[in-house]
């Protein structure tokens, strides 16, 4: 009897654990998304360090762009402006300096000569910091997902480095300085809504 | 007098050849065919996009057919067989399953038939010649945005997903929730797949009312989806309370956001990527042989605010 209980003890401990390790149970989206073997935060570091600050000295001035915008949109479009596809939707490469008009909750706007460019310090979502300096290089990623988690990242960096600091020490009329990177649709470019995804931020007083 | 007859006999046979050859190798240069493989024409987007793909091929001086797979793989793959064996010189490819399709696309590959795929992805990176694709993810960003916009930071909302194994499916949630997710106060209570259809997402919706009545919004990862969830809202007396938001730039989406039903949705290219892939196709008959792997189209937000910019399909004024 008492073997006969060892035996079935035995026997249902066996089947535990065959079952056990036979199931898994993951979130169908962590399964989906999930990309093996490309390390996203790491090349965003080294892309920020080595190809987007290096290309911040060559970043066209606001000013200038926005000027050249009103005179000759497909131009300036043609000449400055970056994708990594076919679309209205073209990305630039900006820095510049002015004043600060106002502060709120989502964004910081500043006086550029005679234009007002919003600072984004709370939506900072989207592709436009990875595809502005136009140095990404498509070929490179074998899957469409890790070239999105590289934005992801980016704008991660923004949120957690750039923007905190500047929050915190930006007030009305202080005069800034930046550089990040600007979204417009090449078919109805709204020049009186110009959003800047900031890379580099001082505030100058 | 034999060593004669032999040389002249091999000449004319040499000759004979040389000359079926170049007929043979004209007539094939004017007579190419393209398969164009659509997921499903059920849904009048993947319908637009064929026929584009079709008009396309036509003004190039192709003949085309249009195969349907029902969202089935296993009729996609006899549809790629029968395109093969029926000699069609290449394949303009909407796949019904990021995974379950690269088999078919390798097929094609191995029979030196090159497959240009539109709107929807392949996972390999060898197996299709060109991947013509929408930016779905920063098409949900900006969606994602003004959703948060729009609910104020704050509220309940469920998500309606497209096909499991389609990469658009998790591309549109992920970069929605790359947004939405920020944001605490959002909260999502319910999320399931309709399969990209509108009947189901309206049937998916339904029981998502019963179980969360208190919703705000509802985010489709499609139009037709987004015209289903609409169908129940309206349905159960509450379309004028519960948001929704679609993806596609459908004809009849487009018509509801002008009419404030629907609040927005993201606007794909269907021309451009149909028109990209034939122009593909016959630059490949041509010679080229170096094409990008992957060709990102952006997608544009279309909300009541600048709707009448655009029409169905990405027509613009």
């Amino acid at each position: 009897m008492k073997k006969k209980i060892i035996r079935l003890l035995l026997a249902l401990l066996t089947f535990g654990i065959l079952g056990y390790n036979s199931l898994y149970i993951k979130k169908l989206d962590e399964v989906q998304t999930a990309s093996k073997g490309f390390d996203a935060s790491g090349f965003a570091r080294t892309f920020w360090q080595h190809k987007l600050t290096p290309a911040l000295a060559k970043a066209t001035n606001t000013e200038q762009l926005l000027t050249h915008l009103q005179q000759q949109k497909e131009k300036t479009f043609q000449e400055y402006g970056h994708s990594l596809g076919l679309g209205n939707i073209k990305y630039f490469l900006s820095k510049g300096k002015g004043v600060v008009r106002e502060v709120n909750e989502t964004s910081v706007a500043i006086q550029v000569g005679s234009d007002t460019v919003r600072i984004a310090t709370e939506y900072v979502f989207g592709n436009a910091v990875r595809d502005a300096s136009g140095q990404i290089n498509l070929s490179e990623f074998s899957n469409t997902m890790d070239l999105n988690n590289v934005s992801a990242e980016l704008n991660k960096i923004i949120r957690t480095e750039v923007v905190p600091a500047f929050r915190k020490a930006v007030k009305k009329g202080d005069t800034v300085e930046f550089a990040g990177a600007i979204e417009l649709n090449q078919k109805f470019p709204d020049l009186h809504s110009v959003e800047v995804m900031p890379i580099a931020l001082r505030v100058l007083k | 007098m034999y060593r004669k007859k032999l040389k002249s006999f091999l000449f004319l046979s040499v000759f004979l050849i040389a000359l079926f050859g170049c007929k043979t190798r004209q007539k094939t240069d004017e007579g190419r065919k393209i398969a164009i493989v659509v997921s499903t024409l059920n849904n009048p987007w993947f319908v637009f996009l064929a026929d584009r793909a079709a008009a396309r091929a036509k003004e190039l001086g192709y003949e085309s057919k249009i195969f349907d797979s029902q969202n089935n793989t296993a009729l996609e793959t006899d549809h790629f067989e029968n395109a093969i064996a029926s000699g069609f010189d290449a394949i303009l490819f909407n796949p019904t399953d990021a995974d379950g399709s690269v088999v078919n696309v390798n097929k094609a590959k191995a029979a030196e038939v090159p497959v240009f795929c539109m709107d929807r992805e392949v996972n390999t990176t060898d197996g299709a010649t060109s991947q013509i694709l929408s930016d779905s993810y920063s098409g949900c960003v900006s969606i994602a945005r003004y959703f948060v916009d729009i609910l104020h930071k704050k509220g309940k909302y469920v998500e309606i997903l497209g096909l499991v194994g389609d990469n658009n499916t998790w591309m549109r949630s992920k970069g929605f929730h790359s947004v939405v997710d920020y944001y605490p106060n959002l909260k999502m209570v319910a999320q399931q797949s309709a399969d990209f259809d509108r009947n189901k997402a309206m049937e998916v919706l339904e029981s998502m009312l019963q179980a969360h009545p208190d919703i705000d919004a509802v985010f489709c990862g499609n139009d037709a989806m987004a015209m289903g969830a609409y169908q129940a809202l309206v349905a159960s007396g509450k379309a004028d309370q519960i948001k929704v938001f679609g993806f596609d730039g459908a004809q009849d989406v487009v018509e509801s956001i002008q009419h404030q039903k629907i609040l927005a949705t993201g606007m794909q290219y269907p021309e451009v990527m149909a028109y990209t892939a034939a122009q593909f196709a016959d630059e490949y008959f041509k010679g080229r042989r170096e094409f990008p792997r992957k060709m990102p189209v952006a997608v544009e937000l279309v909300n009541q605010k600048n709707v009448s910019h655009y029409g169905a399909y990405g027509k613009q004024d």
